[in-house]
């Protein structure tokens, strides 16, 4: 906590659950743009990642460069998914709110991903019934 | 009786369970439900003024609250004088808005 912390027994947590890759589908971000509105409306947030979501946080993430455009790897500004989550977790810290994220260990171990970046941690599906019903709400956000 | 939000990322002319979705957010108001329906991603095809979807004319002529996601509007080059009457801009921040009141908030 800092000197910025808003958390208190009124701070409401939310819960999300999403299964979507990286780098595949609009989804991802319109999920990442709701954990931010989160945060912003100084909720605490919580993430399950299941699927192919579990390599959102993986930790070997590298940018490229675009040929086909002239452009190296500093021009392509590539986005990537774990520094997002490494930029909520900065947010949630300044204002002192939690924020969590849980990978499903199964769905990890599948994909090789298993260098997940600081902060983010290896479950199951029982951390999703965990954190929904502690959560003042949860959102599931299926692929299909 | 409930508040219910859907997040309509599912649009008509690519899905066809999204007619169905309008429809049974359609009966959950006439049953007396505060519903709403926030279009997301491709979901905001629809909401395009001449845009032939009449499931989606039947939702505009319900009692449900049709919103669209201005960033979603703005990537596919919606002004808002291409917006069907019956449908309003709006942040995806209703999203939380409505999980921290409480509200059904279900994704399509």
């Amino acid at each position: 906590m800092n000197n910025n912390s808003i958390n208190n027994s009124m701070t409401k947590t939310l819960t999300f659950a999403f299964m979507d890759p990286p780098f595949e589908h609009e989804r991802t971000i319109t999920f990442f743009r709701l954990l931010d509105s989160a945060l912003e409306k100084n909720a605490n947030v919580r993430v399950f990642a299941y699927e192919g979501a579990v390599a959102l946080a993986f930790a070997r993430q590298q940018p490229h460069g675009n040929a086909v455009h002239s452009r190296d790897t500093e021009a392509e500004k590539h986005p990537l998914t774990k520094d997002w989550i490494a930029a909520l977790q900065s947010k949630a810290k300044d204002k002192g709110l939690a924020f969590e994220w849980i990978n499903c260990g199964l769905c990890v171990d599948e994909r090789g991903v298993n260098e997940a970046i600081d902060g983010c941690a290896r479950g199951g599906p029982a951390d999703f019934w965990r954190y929904a019903s502690t959560a003042h709400n949860t959102l599931t956000i299926g692929t299909r | 009786m409930s508040d219910y939000l859907f997040v309509q990322s599912q649009d008509p002319f690519t899905d066809a369970r999204a007619s169905h979705q309008y429809d049974l957010a359609a009966r959950l108001a006439d049953s007396g439900n505060q519903v709403r329906v926030l279009l997301v991603q491709n979901g905001v095809a629809p909401a395009r003024k001449g845009a032939a979807c009449p499931a989606f004319d039947a939702l505009l002529g319900s009692t449900v609250k049709v919103l669209a996601d201005d960033v979603a509007l703005r990537q596919r080059e919606f002004a808002p004088e291409h917006l069907r009457d019956g449908v309003q801009a709006a942040e995806l921040g209703v999203v939380v808005d409505a999980m921290l009141a409480g509200h059904k908030v279900i994704w399509n």
